[in-house]
């Protein structure tokens, strides 16, 4: 029996140089892992298309995003930021899938799956000192309806006739924040071609040598200078625009978005250059 | 680049915070400024010198409020720039951490 503590006392460098292969499997593991549950199989939709990518800084991130198909042809949207990076973010971020699932099987809306993954959640969050951020929504291809619910996440972009801007506002206190909350719920119609990018804050505050963020100016730039490309382009697109922006710097934040665009494939009833908010 | 300055004036310790507020601050945060701070009966967090505080940083200092509050030490954040305020606003941070730790929203009552 070896009494050694290996970790504290490695005997030569041979016995440190395979605790470091060991650690690099390890997180290999983990990063296939979390690769596999956040590339979710990409719903089909009866019209338009849907895609989300996500690039951890570390090895592995905090960052989520998932699709979850409803009845009718309809899809749940979520997207999440967990406070922190690397491997306990990570961590929170399968606690956080898992919630999202349980919820969107239960839940009749994304302000009812955010009050269930809150209720799921908070004590959880609240004794490891955590939060994460959500934006959730259900988009009816049909109807062109996205309703939306906010758990204290940035407001996703809306992209329409050379004209970006915010969601209309909703708020809510980010999961883990305080208990028993109620997140309001706002929708707004859409026409055919707009597109909606969900984002986290991995995007907009990426950092060049000189200090200086994106800004969602230049992410809003960018989306207009891509308008009309199917959706996979337009978020290639907005990858490079940051990588290009942050040049030789580290990347500092995960940043991952899921970018949404209406088909065209029916009648359309509306010329509305704006979402038609409903409230 | 982040740095802090600790003054103690009486039974007021106020921890001058300068730069951005993000991961690289955990250590600082856990290690330093929270043990520092064991002790007193006031504390003020002034953010006059933060330009960027991200996810992480908002997390941090949440801890930090929170722990302080446990100890029944009362604690205000002071001199948020709008832009920082603007985020605290999204986050609802004022809800979670209590109005009375940011003395802006009593000036703005007033």
């Amino acid at each position: 029996m070896n009494f050694r503590n290996r970790s504290s006392f490695p005997d030569d460098e041979g016995n440190l140089h395979d605790e470091i292969q060991t650690l690099k499997r390890e997180i290999n593991l983990a990063r296939n892992i979390q690769s596999k549950l956040l590339n979710a199989e990409v719903p089909k939709l009866s019209s338009g298309e849907v895609t989300g990518r996500s690039i951890p800084a570390r090895l592995i991130g905090g960052d989520y995003f998932d699709f979850y198909p409803l009845a009718n042809g309809k899809v749940r949207i979520v997207i999440g930021d967990v406070m922190g990076k690397g491997i306990p973010a990570a961590m929170l971020m399968i606690l956080t899938r898992g919630a999202f699932r349980s919820a969107a099987v239960s839940t009749t809306g994304p302000g009812e799956t955010l009050t269930a993954m809150n209720n799921a959640l908070y004590r959880d969050l609240r004794s490891l000192r955590s939060f994460v951020t959500v934006f959730c929504a259900d988009w009816d291809p049909e109807q062109r309806i996205l309703t939306f619910a906010n758990a204290g996440h940035p407001l996703p972009l809306f992209l329409g006739k050379s004209m970006v801007e915010e969601l209309p506002r909703v708020t809510g206190v980010m999961l883990g924040g305080l208990p028993n909350q109620t997140y309001q719920e706002k929708h707004v119609h859409l026409n055919a071609n707009q597109y909606i990018l969900f984002y986290t804050d991995g995007i907009v505050e990426a950092q060049n040598q000189a200090g200086e963020q994106f800004t969602i100016e230049r992410l809003k730039n960018t989306l207009l200078k891509n308008e009309g490309k199917d959706v996979g382009n337009v978020e290639t697109a907005v990858v490079d625009a940051v990588f290009d922006f942050i040049g030789d710097k580290t990347q500092k934040d995960d940043i991952t978005m899921v970018t949404l665009r209406v088909g065209e494939d029916r009648t359309d009833i509306s010329s509305f250059n704006a979402p038609m908010i409903y409230s | 680049m982040f740095d802090y300055k600790m003054v103690r004036e009486g039974e007021l310790s106020t921890v001058f915070f300068k730069g951005d507020m993000d991961i690289e601050i955990t250590e600082v945060m856990e290690e330093e400024i929270l043990p520092g701070l064991q002790h007193v009966q006031q504390v003020e967090l002034n953010f006059a010198a933060v330009s960027f505080v991200d996810s992480t940083g908002i997390g941090l200092l949440m801890n930090l409020v929170q722990y302080l509050k446990e100890q029944e030490i009362s604690v205000t954040v002071t001199q948020l720039s709008e832009q920082i305020l603007e985020v605290f606003d999204l986050l609802q941070i004022p809800d979670i951490l209590g109005r009375e730790v940011f003395p802006i929203y009593s000036i703005e009552n007033d």
